[in-house]
């Protein structure tokens, strides 16, 4: 039981979790503006790219942490 | 219209990705091996993917479109984002790309170590079973997540069922794994695909009405490939060690 599980998230997350926490929080972030009824259309499209970024420069230092 | 044709090709190009990488341990197990068991298991890995992807999808769409908006494109934006995370640090040569000949040697290598059972050849079956349910797993994951939020389930699974044709004709073919398909490209722009389709669905989920509604979809498309070449220029400029 404790495999399948670990499976599904390693499925889900991959090789990076801060993917999986960085999409939860714009998720999050975007419904909270638009429930106090701002425009939220552009939370996804610059949160995206930035949270993708930040897990690369992380990649970038484990790369150069093993070389 | 166009939103079925992106999910047909996204479909395939996921699936195409997927297959070649269970194709080449499948023709590694039958050269090594004998061709019975590895087919069989293959076959039923394909049988037990079938019966995952009719119970599932038509499950799925009983759930209410806004919550189903919602978890499947925050799982397909995050599927597509580790998807795109790959093909850039490979691409910028911060990651070594997948080698299929590579692949294909080291299982090689494993089917001869392996013992042979009288009988029929359990290691044959199990590895192949295995291997294909693994791959097709992510090709069934993204056939039932574009397909039923897009409403087009058979047009989702019809562009897999091209990718697995095309696939295993030129497997069957050439004989030897598909080492000159261009593996990253095709992950590069599946990645694209996937996390274009989540951020707009997810959006779509938690009440984002998007400007130019359906239209959003393309200029999300367009602006994740051009942020996602910038990253990987930027990357590729940078002093760098390579990871396996």
């Amino acid at each position: 039981m404790r495999r399948a599980w670990d499976g599904i998230v390693d499925f889900v997350v991959g090789d990076d979790i801060w993917i999986a926490v960085a999409v939860a929080l714009l998720l999050g972030g975007a419904a909270l503006l638009v429930r106090l009824g701002g425009e939220a259309w552009w939370v996804l499209p610059a949160g995206v790219p930035a949270a993708l970024w930040i897990s690369l420069q992380r990649a970038r230092r484990a790369a150069r942490g093993q070389g | 219209m166009t939103g079925n044709l992106l999910v047909f090709l996204g479909a395939a190009l996921a699936s195409a990705v997927e297959m070649v990488e269970a194709l080449t341990i499948v023709l590694a197990l039958g050269v090594t091996r004998g061709w019975r068991a590895p087919l069989q298991g293959a076959a039923a890995a394909i049988a037990v993917l079938a019966v995952v992807v009719a119970l599932l999808g038509p499950a799925l769409q009983a759930v209410p479109i806004d919550l189903l908006r919602l978890v499947v494109g925050s799982l397909l934006l995050v599927f597509g984002l580790q998807w795109l995370r790959k093909a850039i640090l490979r691409a910028s040569g911060l990651k070594a790309p997948h080698d299929e000949d590579a692949a294909y040697a080291g299982e090689i290598e494993a089917a001869r170590a392996a013992g042979r059972s009288p009988g029929i050849d359990r290691y044959g079956f199990v590895i192949s079973f295995k291997s294909t349910l693994l791959e097709g797993l992510e090709v069934a994951f993204i056939v039932i997540t574009l397909g039923v939020n897009q409403g087009a389930t058979a047009i989702a699974a019809a562009g897999a069922a091209v990718a697995l044709v095309v696939v295993v004709v030129v497997g069957a073919l050439v004989r030897h794994p598909l080492s000159r398909v261009p593996e990253n490209t095709l992950k590069f722009a599946v990645g694209v695909m996937l996390t274009s389709f989540g951020t707009f669905w997810a959006g779509e989920g938690v009440g984002i009405d998007w400007p130019g509604a359906d239209g959003a979809l393309a200029a999300l498309i367009v602006l994740t490939v051009a942020w996602s070449l910038l990253f990987t220029r930027l990357l590729g400029r940078a002093p760098k060690a390579v990871t396996a």
